[in-house]
C-alpha cells in the first residue's frame, strides 16, 4: 500500500459545506419560479396602477381644465365673442347643466362641487404615490435577498469547483497508482474501488457546479429585471408625485378664487332677480299712485253723493259736512244762476229771475 | 407673514396648533344654539386638521385672511381624506407591518402615520362645505297646507361659515309642483332646484331681504328667516420670532383690530383672539325691530334716501320684524378693542372671556 499511502483519500470522506438548502434541479426551478411569481405580481400591480393612474390623470386634467376655463372666461381673457358666450360654453361642460338655464343652478355651488371632485381625484392619484413607493421598497428588499442568493450560489459553485478539482487530482493520482501495481492484484482492485468512489463524487459535485452556476446566472438575470422594475415604479411614482403635488398646490391656491368666481356669477343672477322684483315693485307703486290720484279726483267730483249716503256723523264730521253742504249750495246756486243767464240770453223774455231760497 | 393666494394665508405647524386650540375653545365658549352651523362637526373638522398637521400629512393650514376661519381648501382636504380613507386603508396593509418597517424607509413611517390618521378620521363627523336639508314640520292633507323648515349650511364666498334657517308654509296646489316636493307618503320633503338655488345664492344677504324675496313667491307664506354666522375670528399668535395674524380683517372690528395690531398688539407675547357669532332674524313673531349687532345695523338705518319709499312700501306689505345680535368672545388682550367697537355703535353686547 505504498502507492495508496501517498494518496489523499480523506477527500472522499470529507463533507463539502454548501450554504443554504440543498440544491437540485427541481428545488432550483422552484426557487426561481417563486421569485418570478413575485416579479410578475409586481408587474401586474404596476400595470393596474399605470392604467388607473392614466384614468385618474386624464379625469383630473379635464376637471382642472374646466376650473381653469371658468377662471379664464370670467376674467374675460379667453374669448373673443364676449363674456356671456364664453361663460355659457364653460357652463355646458358641467354635467347636468347643459340642459338647464343659468338661473336654475347656483354657479358658486356647482363650482364648489367641481372643486371637491377635482380635489378628490388629485388625492386618489397622490395615494398611489405612497403605494408605488411601498412597492419600490418591497422590490429593493427583494433585490437584497436576490443578492444574498447570488453570493451564496457563487460561493457554493466555488466550493463545488474546488472540490471537483481535488477529486480530479485524486482521480489522476489513483490512475497513476494503478499503473504502479500489478493488474488484477488486490491493490489494483482496491484502487479501482477508490476510483469508482471518486467518480461518483465527481459526478455529484460537478452537477452541483452546474446547478449553482446556473442558479447564480438566473438570479443575476432576475436581479436585473427586478432592478428595472423597481426603477420603473420609482419613475412612475415620481411622475405622479410631481403631477399631483402641482395639481394639489393649484387647487389649494385656487379655492378662494373659485368661490369668488362663483359668488360673482351668482351675484349677477341675484341682481337680475332683485332688479326684476324691484321693477315689478316700481310698477306696482306706480299703479298705486295712479289709483290714489284717481280716487282723489273721484272723491272731489262725487263728494255730494258721498255725503248724501252718510248716515251717522260725529260733530267734527258734521261740521265738515255742513261746510261741504254750504259749498255744495254755492255750487248749485252758481249752476242755477248760469242756467238762468243762459235762458235769458236765448229767450230774452224779461221774466223776473227766481228768488234765491232762504238758507 | 404674507398672503399665499387670493384672501388666503398659510399657517405652519406651530402656529396652526395654537390657532386650532384657540378656535376650538372659542367655539365651546360661544355655546352656539341650533341657529348656527353644527359646532360638533366644525370641531371635528378642526380636530382632523390638527391631526393631519401633527402627523405631517399637511405642512400648512390655509385660513381665509378676511375672516380668520379655515378656508374651502382646508375644509375640502379633510372631507376628501375621509372619502378616500376606506380605499386607502385597504391598500395600505396592516398598521403593525407598516410600523415594524418604520426605519426601513421614509415611506413606511409616513404610511403608518397616515394609517393612524385615516383610521381615526373614519369615525369623525366633519363640517360640510355646503349642506341642504328640508324638514317637514306639519302637513294637513285636508287643507293642502304644509309647513317646512329649510336649513342651509354654507361656507360662504365671504369666508364666513353660516347656517340659514327658513320656516315657511305653502299651499298644496303650489308646493307639489313648484317649491317643495313631498314624497308619496307626505313624510319627507325636498326643495325644488329653483328654490334651492335661490336660497343658496341669497344666503349671504340679510334675513330681511331673504324674507321679502321668498314671501313674494306665490302660494308661499314665510314665518321666519334666521341666519347664524360664525366669524369673523381675528387672531394674533406670537411665537417669539414671528407674529401670525389675520391679514385682511374687514369692517369696524377689522379696522379696530388693525389699529391694535399695528400699535400695542404688535408687542403681544400671548396668543390673542377676538371671535364673533352673529344672529339675524326676520320673523313674524319678533316683537321689537332692533339690531344689537355693532357690525350690522338694520337695513332701515342704512338704506339710501332714494330707495326709502320703495323699501317702506315693501315693509308695509310684509308683517315681520327684524332682530340682530352678536356674541363677542375674546382673550383679555383684545377685550378693550371689542368693547370700543360695541360702544361706538351704542349696542349692548356681552363679551365672553376666552381663557
Amino acid at each position: 500500500m505504498s502507492a495508496e499511502s501517498k494518496l489523499n483519500l480523506d477527500i472522499l470522506s470529507r463533507q463539502v459545506s454548501y450554504s443554504g438548502e440543498g440544491i437540485s434541479v427541481k428545488s432550483l426551478e422552484g426557487q426561481i419560479n417563486s421569485e418570478r411569481d413575485l416579479q410578475n405580481s409586481k408587474v401586474d400591480e404596476l400595470k393596474v396602477l399605470r392604467e388607473r393612474n392614466v384614468e385618474i390623470q386624464t379625469a383630473m386634467t379635464d376637471e382642472l381644465k374646466k376650473l381653469r376655463k371658468f377662471s379664464d372666461y370670467l376674467n374675460g381673457t379667453a374669448t373673443k365673442d364676449g363674456f356671456w358666450a364664453g361663460f355659457k360654453e364653460v357652463l355646458s361642460y358641467i354635467p347636468g347643466l347643459r340642459s338647464l338655464s343659468i338661473s336654475q343652478r347656483s354657479i358658486e355651488e356647482l363650482l364648489k362641487q367641481q372643486y371637491q371632485v377635482s380635489a378628490r381625484r388629485v388625492k386618489e392619484a397622490a395615494e398611489y404615490v405612497d403605494h408605488l413607493k411601498k412597492s419600490e421598497q418591497d422590490l429593493y428588499k427583494e433585490l437584497d435577498r436576490i443578492n444574498i442568493k447570488i453570493v451564496e450560489m457563487a460561493r457554493n459553485e466555488r466550493a463545488a469547483l474546488d472540490f471537483v478539482l481535488e477529486l480530479r487530482q485524486l482521480q489522476e493520482d489513483l490512475k497513476a497508482a494503478e499503473q504502479a501495481v500489478e493488474p488484477g492484484s488486490v491493490e489494483a482492485r482496491d484502487i479501482q474501488a477508490q476510483a469508482d468512489k471518486v467518480y461518483a463524487k465527481l459526478a455529484e459535485h460537478s452537477t452541483n457546479v452546474q446547478l449553482y452556476g446556473s442558479a447564480e446566472e438566473r438570479y443575476v438575470s432576475l436581479k436585473e429585471n427586478t432592478r428595472k422594475l423597481a426603477e420603473t415604479i420609482r419613475n412612475l411614482a415620481q411622475d405622479i408625485q410631481q403631477y399631483t403635488t402641482a395639481a394639489s398646490i393649484k387647487l389649494d391656491m385656487a379655492s378662494a378664487q373659485i368661490q369668488a368666481i362663483g359668488r360673482a356669477a351668482d351675484a349677477s343672477v341675484v341682481m337680475l332677480e332683485m332688479k326684476r322684483s324691484l321693477d315689478v315693485m316700481t310698477e306696482s307703486m306706480n299703479v298705486t299712485t295712479q289709483f290714489v290720484s284717481d280716487t282723489q279726483i273721484f272723491f272731489r267730483s262725487n263728494l255730494d253723493t258721498l255725503v248724501k249716503e252718510l248716515e251717522t256723523f260725529d260733530s267734527t264730521t258734521e261740521k265738515v259736512l255742513d261746510a261741504n253742504l254750504k259749498r255744495s249750495k254755492e255750487i248749485e246756486e252758481k249752476r242755477i244762476q248760469a242756467a238762468i243767464e243762459k235762458a235769458i240770453q236765448r229767450g230774452g223774455s224779461g221774466a223776473p229771475a227766481p228768488a234765491a231760497p232762504t238758507a | 407673514m404674507v398672503l399665499v393666494a387670493l384672501h388666503t394665508q398659510a399657517l405652519g405647524p406651530k402656529h396652526a396648533g395654537a390657532y386650532i386650540a384657540l378656535l376650538e375653545r372659542g367655539l365651546r365658549a360661544a355655546r352656539l344654539n341650533n341657529a348656527f352651523p353644527d359646532r360638533r362637526r366644525l370641531q371635528g373638522t378642526l380636530s382632523a386638521l390638527d391631526q393631519a398637521m401633527q402627523r405631517g400629512i399637511y405642512e400648512q393650514l390655509y385660513v381665509d385672511s378676511r375672516t380668520g376661519l379655515p378656508n374651502m381648501a382646508s375644509y375640502t382636504r379633510v372631507l376628501t381624506d375621509q372619502e378616500i380613507a376606506a380605499g386607502s386603508l385597504a391598500r395600505m396593509g396592516e398598521h403593525e407591518d407598516l410600523s415594524r418597517r418604520r426605519d426601513e424607509a421614509e415611506v413606511f413611517a409616513r404610511l403608518a402615520s397616515k394609517h393612524e390618521y385615516f383610521t381615526w378620521l373614519k369615525g369623525i363627523e366633519l363640517a360640510p362645505v355646503d349642506l341642504h336639508r328640508v324638514l317637514l314640520r306639519r302637513h294637513d292633507p285636508m287643507t293642502g297646507a304644509a309647513s317646512f323648515r329649510m336649513e342651509l349650511t354654507k361656507l360662504d364666498g365671504s369666508g364666513l361659515y353660516m347656517q340659514l334657517t327658513i320656516e315657511l308654509t305653502q299651499i298644496a296646489s303650489v308646493w307639489r309642483r313648484r317649491v317643495i316636493d313631498l314624497d308619496k307618503d307626505g313624510e319627507s320633503a325636498a326643495a325644488s332646484q329653483a328654490i334651492h338655488a335661490m336660497i343658496y345664492r341669497c344666503a349671504a344677504l340679510d334675513a330681511e331681504t331673504i324674507f321679502v324675496r321668498l314671501h313674494g313667491i306665490e302660494g308661499v307664506s314665510v314665518e321666519r328667516v334666521q341666519r347664524g354666522v360664525i366669524g369673523p375670528v381675528l387672531f394674533a399668535l406670537p411665537d417669539g420670532v414671528e407674529l401670525a395674524r389675520t391679514l385682511e380683517p374687514e369692517g369696524p372690528l377689522g379696522d379696530a383690530w388693525q389699529a391694535w395690531i399695528t400699535g400695542p398688539g404688535a408687542r403681544t407675547s400671548t396668543p390673542e383672539m377676538a371671535a364673533t357669532f352673529a344672529t339675524d332674524i326676520a320673523a313674524v313673531d319678533v316683537r321689537e325691530e332692533k339690531s344689537n349687532d355693532p357690525l350690522s345695523p338694520l337695513l332701515t338705518e342704512r338704506i339710501a334716501p332714494a330707495e326709502r319709499a320703495r323699501y317702506e312700501e315693501i315693509r308695509r306689505r310684509y308683517p315681520f320684524k327684524v332682530f340682530k345680535d352678536r356674541k363677542f368672545i375674546g382673550t383679555a388682550g383684545v377685550r378693550g378693542l371689542m368693547q370700543a367697537v360695541i360702544d361706538a355703535s351704542r349696542c349692548r353686547n356681552l363679551i365672553y372671556d376666552l381663557r
